[in-house]
């Protein structure tokens, strides 16, 4: 497609901004980040550097071990459980259901409230003395169980059940957009062809709507890699170290241990960690020719 | 009977409730429940006195309900010296709001329209690393950042929350409006620059109109993150702009003193209207056909 | 804007209204952590005395010890500090002071007489290569015992004095089955509270000092400390179910129904007591255990002031610094915080009998324990808080515990 060179500067000077963005920002205060980790800093930074001895540190402790397998295990979890109950929340208020915008802000409300109050919420309903197993047991179930929250075999899961709770609204949302964005066409050819709706669905729709299950994925899995005020809020990383995350390490050691210095370190391991996985599929996509 | 998938005539609107029209009202009310029940046990605890509260019955209605909390919350709660509850902090919230959402949608929009349909060297890269480091947690980057601003001369005001919004939500505004316009019908785009369409115009009069849902999603996502921050606008934003936020945050998470339960969750309520309400009215854009429109046109 | 113009206004016509006829302007902008009720009214003790002695207080209070921190630090780094930002009692402010970052307190120190005046752990902790860069205000006692006095009558128990008379009640309150035994707030700071009271109040003041101080390794492997351990990990068996994750007001509230025996909380605790009504002595009681050579853990907040350039800036400052250490603030504050007063020569009639019996602890010199903050560096009281943390709720053996409590003062150089 030839493009007018009028059209070409648009386009440049359009992203630009990001271009500065990203010089100043990303690659400046990451190129920072990783520098902080080669030295002792501890609450101000300083420039002694150390070698990789955070790093040695970081992956003796063993919090940093249990977060890195913590937010697998919480990863996989939440963006599977989030992409399909969204996704499935999304179809059944496309079906022209009544009070639609009711049940929608019904599902999207979580979303507004903010981790620290909803996060002691949850956890009083999970604590099994004050929430759902003390309720069942006062109704009679008097062997029901429902600690997960104070053991530490468990603890992790209690985090996936509220932070799907408050994502799937989200996810919803992106889900729904797509599918309204579907035409209409589409839909009259499959009724004239007769095939059952849920046929429709897993064989027409949901392959359309690539575009929206990528971008859900990719909101999804940002939040995972910073989730911290929910394991603050419910269970601060507790009971011990059982719910600890990647990004509340990185936050306590900044701020109230003072120690820059295995923060940053813990940070830029997370970085690279990204950028392992993503950069061999951006180069894998960019081979295959035109980024769509 | 299948649902119809057009829009119908006002007279069909009511539908033949089917096994599998209940089956779907069953799933809602089910999944409903599990999305209230947090929302229950907040209005409740926020309409009983401290001394029911102590007794811990989570999901017991309250005995003499009140709503000396939710007044307290809004009007007198003590967020340090002053005790003037959170709505002190209103105005700044909507000042910082307003123009952050604005410009960070347009900026992101623009950005990923750049990318995604105009083939410009080096784009996959900067968009890789958008979203790469939009995976690090971004308290790390404050420190910096306070640097870059205070030796730009800009320090703590409200442009420089503006700014760092803006930057910060860069990279999902850019994501989702790059995917978005990726996924439109290429012919739309191929047409209007046969008709002889520049950059801009092709952006402001095809793209955009045709991007209402994602504009609407790009609207929920960062009105909640601008309106629900707290670390930033504490940093950033200067003593006199400082958010809502920084009196929840007072309110809910003193160290040491003694916590209102009741005032906490109704402060949280408040906080979270505005969003709710954003959400609430989105609606009348989540509508069917405006891209088929287009294109069959 | 209009909302800066009518900001300014506001301001002018304050400034008109509130008089001094001194045109000197001594403005503090404040940071600090002091948000809830009791707190701010402590904090307003402050303020008033500053505004009589012709000051404006610019309050800049920040929920969360952390986050306040973090943004007077972020401030003083960019250029544009408040006039006086808290700070706990203890090597928080090592870096600024190292970085000639903090205006020094010596002459009003010198001037009120601290030394004297303000048991020495608490000067030594604020004073950095001999100059007081730090005012303390106050003293937290952190290793008090609170308990229902009815429940304990209900066993026929009295005020334990040691750790091994607590755990008999512990044991009476349990086998009778009706209360929870001991309140706890299972998060990890609250765990490494209770170890601290465990390793003061069984490990005596030498073993205190040598770990958190000397950072002895080899203390951390002897039998002593393995005996602390064990009867750490012993308290587990009185601590109800629903302990993880609870908040340390919510075990407070548990001791004020009746529906626990005791709690190891600091003296913070007495404001939800208050709160609830309770009187001292009465419906509950206070104490602190020790073996004989135990002590009071002090801990307490301190106000530290960034170097300014502007000499009316200073001004304020050395105000503050000399107003806040009065006899009659100290005890308003005293009164209003919970905590005692910083000072020993203040008159106590008017604190309540918990506050005086902390008073009385802290006039003994043998009794004055620093925290845990006075001692070591936050990395390393985070450090032991993660393995503290572990020890109590997995099934780590005191032994593998003792080695990482080792691993740790090792690691620290």
């Amino acid at each position: 497609m030839r493009l007018s060179l009028n059209s070409r500067i648009s386009a440049i000077t359009a992203l630009l901004p990001a271009l500065l963005v990203m010089l100043v920002v990303y690659i400046g205060a990451t190129g920072w980040t990783v520098w902080m980790s080669l030295t002792n800093s501890r609450m101000l930074p300083n420039n002694n550097f150390v070698g990789l001895r955070q790093y040695e540190m970081l992956f003796g402790n063993d919090r940093w071990i249990t977060s890195v397998h913590n937010i697998v295990i919480y990863g996989v979890l939440f963006v599977s459980l989030a992409l399909s109950i969204g996704f499935l929340l999304a179809v059944a208020i496309d079906q022209r259901v009544r009070a639609e915008d009711t049940i929608r802000s019904i599902y999207l409300y979580p979303y507004s409230m903010s981790f620290v109050v909803t996060g002691l919420v949850w956890q009083w309903l999970l604590n099994p003395t004050l929430g759902i197993q003390h309720v069942l047991r006062s109704w009679g179930f008097e062997g029901a169980t429902f600690d997960w929250i104070v053991r530490p075999e468990t603890a992790i899961y209690c985090l996936v059940i509220a932070g799907v709770w408050q994502a799937s609204g989200l996810v919803m949302a992106i889900m729904l957009a797509g599918l309204r964005g579907v035409d209409e066409e589409i839909w009259k050819a499959t009724r004239v062809d007769g095939l059952p709706k849920w046929r429709v669905y897993v064989s027409i729709i949901i392959p359309m709507m690539g575009a929206s299950f990528a971008t859900a994925a990719v909101l999804l899995s940002t939040g995972v890699v910073r989730l911290y005020d929910l394991s603050v809020a419910m269970t601060n990383g507790g009971p011990g170290i059982a719910s600890e995350v990647p990004a509340k390490f990185v936050m306590d050691h900044l701020f109230e241990r003072a120690n820059i210095g295995l923060a940053t370190a813990a940070a830029t391991t997370m970085l690279i960690t990204v950028i392992a996985v993503v950069a061999p599929y951006f180069y894998w996509r960019t081979r295959k020719g035109e980024m769509r | 009977m299948t649902a119809a998938a057009q829009p119908l005539p006002a007279a069909r609107r009511s539908k033949r409730m089917t096994p599998a029209r209940w089956g779907l009202y069953a799933f809602i009310f089910i999944t409903a429940l599990y999305f209230l029940l947090p929302l229950y046990v907040m209005v409740v605890t926020s309409l009983k006195p401290m001394a029911e509260i102590r007794q811990g019955n989570l999901l017991a209605l309250p005995v003499a309900p009140s709503i000396d909390a939710w007044v307290k919350a809004w009007t007198s709660a003590c967020t340090g010296l002053t005790c003037q509850g959170i709505k002190i902090g209103f105005l700044n919230s909507l000042r910082i709001l307003v123009p952050s959402v604005v410009i960070s949608i347009l900026v992101g929009s623009l950005t990923g329209y750049a990318l995604s349909l105009w083939r410009v060297r080096g784009g996959n890269i900067l968009f890789g690393t958008m979203m790469v480091v939009a995976f690090i947690p971004y308290q790390v980057f404050i420190y910096p950042l306070v640097r870059v601003f205070s030796f730009t001369g800009l320090g703590q005001s409200l442009l420089t929350i503006v700014i760092i919004h803006t930057i910060f939500g860069l990279p999902t505004m850019t994501l989702l409006f790059r995917n978005y316009f990726a996924s439109l019908p290429v012919e739309l785009f191929k047409a209007a620059r046969v008709d002889g369409a520049g950059f801009y115009q092709i952006y402001a009069r095809i793209m955009m109109p045709m991007a209402t849902p994602m504009i609407v999603v790009a609207v929920i996502l960062q009105t909640t993150g601008i309106w629900n921050d707290f670390i930033l606008g504490l940093v950033f934003a200067g003593r006199d702009n400082l958010p809502m936020t920084v009196q929840l945050n007072n309110i809910v998470n003193s160290t040491q003193g003694e916590r209102a339960y009741n005032v906490d969750m109704a402060a949280t309520l408040l906080t979270a209207l505005l969003p709710l309400v954003v959400y609430f009215g989105s609606g009348r854009w989540f509508v069917r056909g405006i891209a088929a429109g287009a294109v069959k046109g | 804007m209009k909302r800066t113009l009518f900001a300014s206004v506001a301001i002018v016509a304050a400034a008109c209204v509130s008089v001094p006829v001194s045109a000197e302007e001594m403005k503090a902008e404040v940071i600090h952590w002091w948000t809830s009720g009791g707190e701010a009214a402590a904090v307003r003790v402050f303020a008033d005395q500053f505004t009589k002695a012709g000051g404006t207080w610019i309050d800049s209070a920040v929920a969360g010890a952390a986050n306040a921190r973090n943004a007077a630090i972020s401030r003083t780094v960019a250029g544009n500090p408040p006039t006086a930002m808290q700070l706990n009692t203890g090597k928080q402010f090592d870096e600024l002071v190292e970085g000639g970052l903090l205006a020094d307190v010596d002459a009003v120190a010198t001037e009120g007489n601290w030394k004297g005046l303000m048991p020495a752990a608490i000067t030594a902790a604020a004073t950095r290569n001999g100059k007081m860069y730090a005012v303390p205000i106050n003293i937290h006692g952190q290793n008090w015992l609170w308990y229902n006095k009815a429940v304990l009558a209900s066993v026929g128990a009295d005020e334990p004095k040691t750790w091994n008379d607590a755990i008999t009640i512990l044991d009476k309150l349990k086998a009778e089955g009706k209360v929870i035994p001991l309140a706890f707030s299972g998060q990890k700071n609250w765990e490494q509270n209770l170890f601290n009271s465990v390793l003061i109040g069984v490990g005596g003041a030498q073993m205190w000092t040598g770990i958190l101080g000397k950072r002895d390794a080899s203390l951390a492997r002897s039998a002593e400390f393995k005996a602390v351990a064990v009867t750490y990990k012993k308290l587990k068996d009185y601590v109800d179910a629903g302990a993880p994750g609870r908040n340390w007001n919510d075990a407070t509230n548990l001791v004020i129904q009746g529906k626990a025996g005791m709690q190891i909380m600091g003296d913070w605790a007495k404001g939800e007591f208050i709160a609830a009504g309770k009187i001292a002595d009465k419906d509950y009681g206070c104490t602190v255990l020790s073996n004989g050579s135990g002590g009071y853990v002090m801990g307490g907040d301190v106000f530290v002031f960034p170097k300014a350039k502007d000499p009316s800036v200073t001004k304020a400052q050395m105000t503050l610094a000399r107003l806040m250490l009065t006899p009659e603030t100290q005890i308003q504050f005293a009164l209003k915080k919970g905590s005692i007063p910083v000072r020993s020569d203040v008159d106590t009639s008017a604190l309540d009998a918990c506050a005086q019996k902390g008073m009385r602890y802290v006039a003994d010199k043998a009794q004055q324990m620093p925290s845990g903050d006075m001692l070591a560096p936050p990395a390393m009281i985070g450090a032991l808080q993660d393995a503290i943390s572990q020890y109590w709720n997995t099934n780590m053996s005191a032994d593998e515990f003792s080695a990482k409590v080792a691993a740790v003062l090792k690691s620290q150089e």
